[in-house]
């Protein structure tokens, strides 16, 4: 009788726990496609000047993240393979590479979550799990849903500041921070995934940290979300705070990014400034010319250039910069109606240097 | 290091203790910031007082058979009821009602602590903000424990304000205190630590929510057919120990602690099958705590 009398119960409780799951869920989806449209600094989600003076300059050193050899295989496969690289504090360092690349998987060695083949990740060269409360000085948004679904923003802060032994009422000044404070008693399930990832972004806060490293972190986010997101890790990165940050957004990296980690296949592909990366492309580099007489134009250019149609009429030319085409034009006789030299992009460098680069591997 | 905002929590923040029992602290409040913690609570309370309901039938009817309908064996029976150790006896089985099945719902909650953390997509989080994950577990072991004396403790209090005016209403008495009665609760509390802390090893060796919550459940339920299969193989092999070897079950084990020799006719005595429970209980923390230490959370 006891036995039947327990199934039926227990039976009765996972039921009753699913039904108000179900409705719960069915509820939200309603309220989230409400609430992505206010996912924005609307009247809810103010932007909040960041107070603070920074890192101190004998700090920086401990803010330094260094990857050396990095490697590791599931069941035979590579997901990083020997990588290396340094991030600095004092900026935002964009970590990019197509699907499969291997930036999450480094991410979570870096944060001890997964253990490398081979290889360290350090931060301020120690490990993170030896790091004397990691909380205080890295802090991470790994994926935007990363709560329970029954608990409100405010109790999932709350509970990482009982686990990390900060004052809950940080929990409340994160929430202000990051525009969640009047969403604070909702369930975590009727957020959309702007205000996933905000929540994830005031954990990662809460600890006032030195060290950001964020995982996709504009996922999800609206226009008005995506320029917060970016105001709120230049100012970090401006005191001083290393901010590590990955995302397929090469537009909103090329704006965002101080300095470019970029992976292929789980290798080191390329490192260095915007800038750098980019002007290390200068082959791509392309002059877009209109004129009547382009087949004479390319034979007056020589066998050294390329020339290939373009839209709208005219032709990209390769090989040659604007002041020699515009001379040889000019000693010629052959007019020219437009040139105009195109320098590669980030989504042009990016493209090239992980061109060929199975991303399923 | 400035903080971001001018933080008056972060300024306050002085010694932030020792881990553990803060770490027991933020448990207990990812359980009482979700509802799954209080279902089970309220289906368990639910779950006593239908078993002392069924109790108190059972027992009256033992003590007071209705005449012509009972032969004399029942009211033998009802003499033994009677009796100073018959009274006992009853008072035991009243304190305790509904414990032997009740602990499914301490395995269960045992199990949800840790597994929860991966079907939810928190464990990184977890383990982001303590690395350490022997003693994230280790906190969850004390929850675990903690949750199970609570259930227990829940239990006792009601069936302890049931009982004595049962006893009354029935015209019986006996002292609660008595070591047959407090032996009886003693035990059960053990058993329900034991099963929750088994839930929760079970749970980190699993680590998967519908895996482990099906395999306690099959680990509980498929225990009692032990029995069943080392009578069969006694009877094709004859051999005297394979009549007390049930006990290696674990919900067998359990029954052995609690009930002593009455949990089946060859059992062993009780402090066997506690050590079994305790056996089972500490291997599978120790393999879940391995495990946990050595698996990538992704």
């Amino acid at each position: 009788m006891e036995v039947l009398l327990a199934a039926v119960l227990i039976g009765g409780v996972v039921w009753l726990v699913r039904r108000r799951q179900r409705r719960r869920a069915r509820t939200s989806t309603s309220t989230s496609t409400d609430r992505a449209r206010t996912d924005g600094a609307g009247p809810g989600f103010p932007d909040r000047p960041l107070g603070g003076r920074g890192v101190s300059p004998v700090l920086m050193p401990q803010g330094r993240i260094e990857v050396r050899g990095l490697t590791k295989e599931y069941g035979g496969v590579r997901a990083v393979d020997d990588l290396s690289f340094t991030v600095e504090p004092g900026r935002v360092t964009g970590f990019l590479g197509p699907n499969g690349a291997g930036k999450t998987t480094t991410l979570r060695i870096l944060l001890d979550l997964v253990e490398p083949t081979a290889g360290t990740a350090t931060i301020g060269g120690v490990r993170y799990a030896d790091l004397n409360q990691p909380i205080r000085r890295v802090g991470a948004v790994l994926e935007a849903g990363a709560a329970h679904k029954d608990r409100t923003g405010r109790s999932h802060l709350r509970v990482v500041c009982q686990s990390a032994g900060i004052p809950l009422a940080r929990a409340d000044e994160v929430l202000e921070l990051v525009g969640l404070g009047v969403a604070a008693t909702r369930t975590f399930r009727g957020y959309s995934l702007g205000m996933r990832q905000r929540l994830g972004v005031a954990a990662a806060l809460l600890g006032d940290p030195q060290v950001l490293i964020l995982d996709e972190p504009a996922n999800g986010l609206d226009p008005e979300g995506i320029r917060w997101m970016r105001d709120l890790l230049k100012t970090l990165a401006a005191q001083g705070r290393t901010v590590l940050v990955s995302s397929h957004l090469l537009g909103e990296m090329a704006q965002l990014a101080d300095d470019l980690v970029i992976v292929a296949a789980g290798r080191l592909a390329a490192q260095g400034t915007v800038a750098s990366v980019i002007g290390s492309m200068a082959y791509l580099r392309r002059t877009l010319v209109r004129t009547p007489e382009p087949e004479k134009l390319a034979a007056v250019l020589g066998s050294d250039v390329v020339v290939t149609p373009a839209d709208g009429g005219g032709a990209y030319i390769t090989g040659a910069d604007a002041v020699a085409i515009g001379d040889a034009a000019l000693r010629a006789g052959i007019a020219i109606h437009q040139l105009v030299t195109q320098l590669p992009d980030l989504e042009a460098a990016f493209l090239e240097l992980t061109a060929g680069k199975a991303a399923i591997r | 290091m400035t903080a971001l905002l001018d933080s008056a929590a972060l300024d306050q923040a002085g010694d932030t203790g020792t881990t553990l029992p803060r770490l027991v602290r933020a448990e207990f409040m990812k359980l009482r910031t979700t509802d799954t913690g209080w279902l089970f609570l309220a289906g368990f309370i639910v779950f006593t007082v239908l078993a002392l309901t069924i109790n108190a039938i059972g027992a009256h009817n033992q003590l007071y058979p209705q005449q012509g309908l009972n032969g004399p064996q029942a009211l033998a029976e009802a003499a033994r009821s009677h009796t100073p150790a018959g009274v006992a006896a009853i008072a035991a089985s009243m304190m305790t009602s509904g414990q032997l099945f009740g602990v499914l719902f301490a395995l269960l909650l045992g199990v949800l602590v840790l597994t929860s953390e991966f079907a939810n997509q928190t464990a990184a989080v977890t383990f982001v903000t303590v690395p350490r994950r022997t003693t994230v577990i280790k906190a969850k072991v004390a929850t675990a424990a903690c949750c199970g004396a609570l259930f227990w403790l829940a239990s006792t209090v009601l069936a302890a304000v049931v009982t004595p005016v049962f006893l009354y209403t029935q015209h019986i008495s006996t002292s609660l205190a008595g070591w047959t009665v407090a032996r009886s609760v003693l035990v059960n509390l053990l058993a329900f630590v034991a099963w929750g802390v088994f839930g929760l090893g079970l749970g980190a060796v699993l680590r998967n929510q519908m895996a482990a919550v099906i395999g306690a459940i099959v680990v509980y339920a498929g225990s009692f057919g032990a029995e069943l299969v080392f009578t069969a193989l006694y009877n094709f092999f004859h051999q005297g120990w394979m009549l007390g070897a049930p006990v290696i079950a674990p919900a067998v084990a359990s029954a052995v602690m609690i009930r002593s020799r009455s949990a089946f006719p060859y059992a062993p005595p009780a402090w066997v099958g506690g050590v079994i429970m305790i056996g089972y209980t500490v291997a599978l923390v120790a393999g879940g705590i391995a495990l946990t230490k050595r698996r990538d959370v992704i």
